[in-house]
C-alpha cells in the first residue's frame, strides 16, 4: 500500500493543477495576472532530490505524458521536459548540500526555468506573441510567489513522506 | 558530470530527440480526428478529474452565493426600479413573438438559424498552463457534441469545441492567438447588418478583432456585435460582445473593430453547446475555408 504513496501524490496534485487553473487568471486593479500552478514538478523535484532520480523520470515521463494528451495536444513537450527537469535536479544535488532550504530553493528555480523554456517553445511554434516584459510581470513572478507559498506550506510534508519511503524501502530492498 | 555523455547514452539522448521532434511536429499538424489511445487517456483523465472539479465548484459556488448575499440590498434596489419596466417589456415580446410566429407560418418559413438544441455541460479543468486558451468540458460525442458546435454561458459566446472524445470535449476559447480560427459575425443595432469575421484577439486591450468589413459601411462605437451563423455551423444571434473602437487595417481597404467579449472567460463554470437546428455546412467557423472566400 505504502508503495503507491509517491505515485498516489503525485495524481492528486496532477488533478489538483486545473482545478486551481480555473482560478486563473486573477485581476487585481485592472491589470490581469496569470498564476500557473506546477504542484506537480514541484513534487517531482523533491522525489528527484530526496528519493531517486531514475523513479522521478519515470514518473515524469507518466504524467507529463497525461498532460500532453489532455490539455495541449502536443505530445512530447511535457513527456520530455518533466524527466529532463527531474535528471538536471538530480545532478545539481549531487554537487551541494541535502538539506530542505537547498532544495526549496533548487525547486524554485528549475520551476522559473521550467516556465521560460515553455514560454519559449510556445513563442517558437507562435502560439503566443507576449513579449518578454510582460511575461515576466503577468506571468512568472505571480506563478512563482504562489508556488513558493504553496511550497513553504506543503515542502516539509513532501520531504517526510518521501524520507519515510526511502527508509522503508532500504529496510526491505528486495521488493525492488 | 562528464561521465553523463558516454557514447551509449549519448546515442540514447540524439534518438531521444529525434522522436521527441518527430512527435511534436506529428502532433502540431491540425488532425481532425483522435486516436484510439489519445481517447483513452482524454477520457480516463477526465473521469478522474471529475471527482476533483465537483468539490471545487461546490467550494467556488458557495463563495459566490456569499458574494451575491452581501450584494442583496443594492440590488434589490436596482431590480425593483427595473420591474415596472419589465412588465411593459414582457408584453411587448409576447406580441412580438407571436406576431413572428405568425409571419413564419404565413411565408411558409421553417427552419430558423436562431434555432438551437442546447446541451449543459460542466467545464472540468482548464489547460493549466494557460498558453493555449482551452477549457475541458464533461460532454463528449456520446452526448451528441460535434467539433466546430459553438459555446457559450448565459453572457454570450466563449469559444468552439475543437476535440471530442465519447465523454469529454476540448473547447477553444474566443480569445485564443489561433490565425485559423475564425468566427463569421454581423455589427446590429445600425440601419443594415454589417457582416464581418472575428480573426484574432488583443491580448494586451483583452479585445476581439472584427476584420473584413467593408471601408463605405459605417459602423460605430457601442453597437452590438453578434454571430451571423453565416459561417456554417454556430447559429445565429449568440452576443459575442460590444465595438469599443473602429480603424482601418493595414492595407486600408477594409474597417476593423475592437470588440469587447461580453461573456467573462475566467470561473467558467457552466456552459451551453449550441446544437443548430438547421443543418450544418462547411464556412468560416470551422477554420477551413481559404481566404478568398470570406466576404
Amino acid at each position: 500500500m505504502m508503495r503507491y504513496l509517491i505515485l498516489g501524490i503525485g495524481l492528486v496534485l496532477f488533478f489538483m493543477e486545473p482545478v486551481f487553473g480555473l482560478f486563473s487568471p486573477l485581476k487585481l486593479g485592472g491589470e490581469y495576472y496569470y498564476i500557473v500552478p506546477r504542484f506537480l514538478i514541484m513534487f517531482l523535484i523533491f522525489v528527484s532530490v530526496y528519493f531517486d532520480t531514475k523513479h522521478a523520470m519515470y514518473y515524469g515521463l507518466f504524467f507529463g505524458l497525461l498532460y500532453d494528451v489532455f490539455f495541449i495536444d502536443i505530445i512530447g513537450l511535457y513527456s520530455f521536459l518533466y524527466p529532463a527537469i527531474c535528471v538536471v535536479a538530480g545532478y545539481t544535488v549531487k554537487t551541494v548540500q541535502r538539506n530542505l532550504f537547498v532544495a526549496t530553493l533548487l525547486t524554485l528555480v528549475l520551476t522559473a526555468l521550467f516556465e521560460f523554456v515553455l514560454y519559449q517553445f510556445f513563442t517558437l511554434i507562435s502560439l503566443t506573441d507576449v513579449p518578454a516584459g510582460t511575461f515576466l510581470a503577468t506571468r512568472l513572478w505571480p506563478t512563482m510567489i504562489a508556488n513558493s507559498l504553496f511550497l513553504f506550506v506543503l515542502g516539509w510534508a513532501f520531504k517526510s513522506v518521501i524520507v519515510g519511503r526511502l527508509i522503508e524501502r532500504e529496510k526491505n530492498p528486495s521488493v525492488y | 558530470m562528464f561521465h553523463f555523455f558516454s557514447n551509449k547514452r549519448l546515442i540514447l539522448l540524439l534518438l531521444g530527440v529525434i522522436l521527441l521532434v518527430a512527435l511534436i511536429s506529428f502532433s502540431l499538424r491540425d488532425r481532425d480526428n483522435v486516436s484510439l489511445p489519445e481517447q483513452l487517456i482524454k477520457d480516463g483523465v477526465g473521469a478522474g478529474q471529475m471527482v476533483f472539479s465537483g468539490p471545487a465548484h461546490f467550494v467556488t459556488g458557495i463563495f459566490d452565493n456569499v458574494d451575491s448575499l452581501l450584494n442583496t440590498y443594492q440590488e434589490n434596489k436596482y431590480l425593483k426600479s427595473r420591474l415596472e419596466e419589465f412588465a411593459g417589456v414582457q408584453a411587448e415580446v409576447t406580441d412580438l413573438r407571436s406576431e413572428n410566429s405568425e409571419l413564419k407560418a404565413l411565408v411558409g418559413k421553417e427552419a430558423d438559424m436562431r434555432d438551437y438544441n442546447p446541451i449543459q455541460a460542466t467545464v472540468i479543468a482548464r489547460n493549466p498552463d494557460q498558453w493555449e486558451e482551452k477549457v475541458i468540458i464533461n460532454k463528449g460525442s456520446s452526448s451528441g457534441v460535434l467539433e466546430n458546435m459553438a459555446v457559450m454561458t448565459a453572457q454570450g459566446l466563449i469559444g468552439k469545441v475543437t476535440l471530442t472524445t465519447p465523454f469529454t470535449s476540448t473547447v477553444e476559447l474566443i480569445s485564443t492567438q489561433d490565425p485559423n480560427y475564425r468566427v463569421s459575425a454581423m455589427v446590429i443595432g445600425g440601419k443594415k447588418d454589417v457582416f464581418g469575421l472575428i480573426e484574432g484577439y488583443d491580448s494586451e486591450r483583452r479585445e476581439l478583432l472584427l476584420k473584413r468589413i467593408d471601408a463605405d459601411i459605417d459602423i460605430k462605437k457601442g453597437q452590438q456585435v453578434v454571430s451571423s451563423g453565416l459561417g456554417g455551423i454556430f447559429p445565429k444571434g449568440i452576443i459575442i460582445g460590444e465595438i469599443t473602437e473602429v480603424a482601418i487595417d493595414e492595407f486600408g481597404l477594409t474597417k476593423l473593430a475592437y470588440i469587447k467579449p461580453a461573456a467573462e472567460f475566467s470561473l467558467l463554470n457552466h456552459v451551453v453547446i449550441a446544437d443548430r437546428v438547421m443543418p450544418e455546412v462547411d464556412g468560416e467557423d470551422n477554420g477551413e475555408t481559404a481566404e478568398e472566400e470570406a466576404p
